[in-house]
C-alpha cells in the first residue's frame, strides 16, 4: 500500500474514531429510555390486535380497534387498512402510504381524526393475511420527537463526519508527500552522483524545512570530505609513486647484476623504499585515526613538561650533530594533562624533528611548555626559513609539502598527523612566525575531551 | 639452545617462512592456524615462547591472549599484527603481551625479539648475580655504575639504560626499535636517525681509547653488545 493511500486511510481513520466519540457521548445524554418504551407500547398494542384477529376474525379486530379507541389516550393511533391503502377502520386521518412500506418500526407524520394539525409519530407496521394493513402508533410528545430528530441527525452527523476525514486524510497526504517528494528528488539526484543538488527550504521554518536543512548541512559535510578524501587519494597515489618506482628500479637492478657488492646495496636500497613506503602507509593510518577520535579511551593523566623534558634530551644529539643547538626551557611546576602520552610524544618528536630538519646550522631551536589557565601550549620554535603566511594552510594539509625537491619519506605528513592529534585533544596546530622561523605550537586545553564510552 | 616455539598464525605462506628461519636458529616450532587450536596447544604451557597473529579465524588473538592469561599461564606472548597505529600497540601490549611487532617486519626484527624475550625468561628463572658483565665491562644496577677494564665510565641517565638494556640481551641483536621501545617506552616510528645518535655517543664513551670494541653494528638488523 502506498504512503500517501495509508496517510489518507490513517487520518480518516483518526476523524471517524474522534466523531465517533463525540457523537456517542451526545447520544449517551440524550437517549433515554422513552423511545424504547413508546416502541414497546405500539408493538404491545400491535400484537394484541394480531392476536385478536387470529382468533376472533375480522369482526372481532374491528370491535377491538373501536374499543381500542375508546378507552386509550388520545396520542394512540390505530387503523386497518386495505391493500389499496384505504383505511377501513381507525383513527387516521390523514398519513404515509401504508401499502407501499416494509413491515416493521417505522416514523412518519400523521394526522389523528379530530386533531387539527399533524404529528410526528413512531408507529409499527403488520400485515394480516388478507393483504390488509395493521397500523399501530402512538404520537411523539415534543422533547421526545427533538431527540429521535437528533438521533438520526447524528447517525448521519457521524456517515459526514467520516467521509469528511477521509477527504482530509487525502489532503494532508497530499501535502506531505508534495514536501517529502521535493526532498526525496533531490536524494535521488544525488544518487545519481550530483552531489551539488541540495534541500529547497520553503522559508516556513517548519519540521520539514528544519528536516531540510539537517539534510543540506549532512550533504554540505559529505561533500567536503569527498573533496578532501579525493585529493588525499590523489596524492597518496602520487606520493607512492615515487618510493614504488625507485623499489622496482633497485629489485630489477638487483636481479640483473652479477656484481654481488652492488647487488646487496640494490637490495638494502629495496628495503629502504619498502619501509618508507610503510612509513607513509602507517602515517595516513595514524591521522586517520586521530581524525576519526578513536583513541580517547587510552587516555590518561601525565606532566606534559616532563614529557618535553624526555624528547628534549632524546633529540638533544641529534640536533647537535646537525649544528643546531636544541633548549629547553622547564616550566615551573608539573604540568598535568589527561591526554594520549604516546600520540603527544608523537606530535611534539614531529614538530622537533621538523625544526631540527629545517634549522640553519648554528641556529637555535627552542622548545618550551607553557601552561596556561585554559590551554596548555608546547612549543617548538626554529631559527629556520620559516613558512610565508600564505603557505601555512598548505602545510597542514596531507602531502601538501612545500618543498618538491623533499621527494621521499613522506615527510609531506608531519604536521597534518601533528594536527589531528590535536584535533584528538581538542586542541589546535599553530603556525607563527618565530622572526625569524618557524613558531609551532600545539595548543591543548586544559579541559580535556572525556573518553568516549 | 633450541626452544619450544608456538607460531599461531592463519597465513600460511608467512607461517611456513616464520617457522623456517626459526628452526634453522635451532628452536623446535609448533604450528597452530586459528585462535582456538592456538589456544588449546598453549594452555598445556609447556612452550618458552608464543607467537601470535592478532587478526585470527574462529578466536582473535587477543581473546587468546586474555584467555591465557586469565588461566594464569604466563608464558611470553610475541603479538604480530598488520594493525600498526600507535593505539593498536598499547592496545595489545595493554592485554598483557611481551612484545609487539607489526607487519611487515624483517626476519631480523622477530628473531631479535624472540631471543630478547626468550633471554628474559632465563633470567627470571634463574636470578643470578646482580651484577652484569661483558667482557671487561662491569655493570652495578644498583648503584648505576659502569667500569671497564677497572675506568669508571661518566654516562648520562638515558646513556647508562641504553648500555643496560645492551648488556642484559648481550651477544644478541638488538633493533633500533626494540631500543625506542624498551629504553625510550615510546612506540611510534621516528622519521630520523635519533636511536642511532644516541647509541653511537654511548659508543665513543664505551669504546674509545680502548682495543676491543664492545658495541657493534650489525648490518641490516641493529646492535649487538659482545666480548
Amino acid at each position: 500500500m502506498p504512503t500517501t493511500l495509508r496517510i489518507a486511510l490513517l487520518a480518516g481513520l483518526l476523524a471517524l474514531l474522534s466523531n465517533l466519540a463525540v457523537i456517542g457521548f451526545i447520544y449517551e445524554r440524550t437517549h433515554d429510555d422513552a423511545v424504547t418504551g413508546l416502541h414497546r407500547q405500539v408493538t404491545e398494542q400491535s400484537k394484541v390486535l394480531t392476536d385478536v384477529y387470529r382468533t376472533g376474525g375480522r369482526a372481532a379486530l374491528d370491535e377491538a380497534i373501536q374499543d381500542t379507541l375508546a378507552y386509550a389516550d388520545p396520542q394512540t393511533a390505530v387503523a386497518l387498512i386495505d391493500s389499496n391503502g384505504k383505511q377501513i377502520e381507525g383513527n387516521l386521518a390523514q398519513g404515509p402510504a401504508v401499502q407501499s412500506m416494509q413491515e416493521g418500526f417505522h416514523s412518519a407524520i400523521i394526522r389523528l381524526r379530530g386533531q387539527p394539525s399533524p404529528h410526528q409519530a413512531e408507529m409499527v407496521l403488520s400485515r394480516l393475511p388478507k393483504g390488509q394493513w395493521l397500523v399501530s402508533g402512538r404520537l411523539v410528545g415534543e422533547g421526545l420527537a427533538f431527540r429521535l430528530t437528533l438521533e438520526r441527525s447524528l447517525l448521519l452527523a457521524l456517515v459526514v463526519a467520516g467521509l469528511l476525514g477521509l477527504l482530509c486524510g487525502v489532503i494532508l497526504a497530499h501535502y506531505v508527500s508534495l514536501r517529502i517528494g521535493k526532498i526525496a528528488a533531490v536524494a535521488n539526484r544525488i544518487s545519481a552522483r550530483d552531489l551539488s543538488q541540495r534541500v529547497p527550504l520553503s522559508g516556513a521554518g517548519d519540521s520539514f524545512d528544519r528536516l531540510g536543512a539537517q539534510i543540506n548541512a549532512m550533504l554540505d559535510r559529505i561533500s567536503n570530505l569527498m573533496e578532501e578524501l579525493r585529493l588525499l587519494t590523489d596524492s597518496l597515489a602520487h606520493d607512492l609513486r615515487s618510493p614504488v618506482t625507485r623499489l622496482r628500479a633497485s629489485a630489477h637492478a638487483a636481479a640483473e647484476t652479477s656484481d654481488p657488492v652492488e647487488q646487496e646495496e640494490l637490495l638494502t636500497s629495496v628495503v629502504r623504499n619498502a619501509d618508507a613506503l610503510i612509513r607513509i602507509l602507517t602515517t595516513v593510518l595514524e591521522i586517520s585515526r586521530s581524525e576519526a577520535l578513536t583513541g580517547r579511551n587510552q587516555f590518561a593523566w601525565f606532566d606534559v613538561g616532563e614529557l618535553a623534558a624526555e624528547l628534549a634530551e632524546m633529540y638533544d644529539p641529534l640536533a647537535d650533530e646537525r649544528g643546531a643547538s636544541l633548549n629547553y626551557k622547564a616550566p615551573t611546576r608539573p604540568v598535568p594533562l589527561y591526554g594520549h602520552r604516546q600520540l603527544l610524544a608523537q606530535a611534539v618528536s614531529n614538530l622537533v624533528e621538523n625544526a631540527i630538519r629545517y634549522a640553519s646550522s648554528g641556529g637555535e631551536i627552542d622548545v618550551r611548555v607553557r601552561p596556561g589557565e585554559k590551554q596548555i601550549r608546547i612549543e617548538v620554535g626554529d631559527r629556520g626559513p620559516g613558512i610565508p603566511l600564505d603557505r601555512r594552510q598548505e602545510a597542514r594539509k596531507r602531502f601538501g609539502r612545500l618543498d618538491s625537491s623533499r621527494s621521499d619519506e613522506g615527510a609531506g605528513l608531519g604536521l597534518a598527523l601533528v594536527e589531528s592529534i590535536a584535533h584528538l585533544h581538542n586542541g589546535e596546530l599553530r603556525l607563527d612566525d618565530n622572526q625569524p622561523g618557524l613558531l609551532t605550537a600545539l595548543e591543548l586545553p586544559v579541559h580535556p575531551p572525556q573518553p568516549a564510552r | 639452545m633450541g626452544r619450544k616455539i608456538l607460531l599461531v598464525e592463519d597465513d600460511r605462506e608467512t607461517s611456513s617462512y616464520l617457522a623456517k628461519g626459526l628452526s634453522q636458529e635451532g628452536h623446535s616450532v609448533e604450528q597452530a592456524t586459528n585462535g582456538q587450536d592456538g589456544l588449546f596447544r598453549a594452555t598445556d604451557g609447556s612452550f618458552d615462547l608464543i607467537i601470535l597473529d592478532r587478526m585470527l579465524p574462529v578466536l582473535d588473538g587477543l581473546s587468546v591472549l586474555r584467555a591465557l592469561r586469565a588461566a594464569h599461564i604466563e608464558t611470553p606472548v610475541l603479538i604480530l599484527s598488520a594493525l600498526a597505529s600507535v593505539g593498536d600497540r598499547i592496545e595489545g601490549l595493554e592485554c598483557g603481551s611481551d612484545d609487539y611487532l607489526v607487519k611487515p617486519f624483517s626476519f631480523a626484527e622477530l628473531l631479535a625479539r624472540v631471543n630478547a624475550l626468550l633471554r628474559r625468561r632465563e633470567a627470571r628463572v634463574d636470578p643470578a648475580d646482580h651484577r652484569l658483565t661483558v667482557g671487561d665491562l662491569e655493570i652495578d644496577p644498583l648503584s648505576r655504575s659502569v667500569r671497564r677494564a677497572g675506568k669508571k665510565l661518566d654516562l648520562k641517565p638515558r646513556e647508562y639504560l641504553l648500555l643496560e638494556y645492551f648488556a642484559r640481551n648481550e651477544g644478541r641483536v638488538v633493533t633500533r626499535t626494540m631500543l625506542l621501545e624498551q629504553v625510550w617506552d615510546y612506540h611510534f616510528d621516528p622519521g630520523t636517525n635519533v636511536i642511532d645518535v644516541h647509541v653511537s655517543r654511548l659508543r665513543r664513551k664505551l669504546d674509545e681509547g680502548f682495543e676491543k670494541p664492545l658495541l657493534h653494528t650489525v648490518r641490516g638488523a641493529g646492535y649487538m653488545l659482545a666480548a
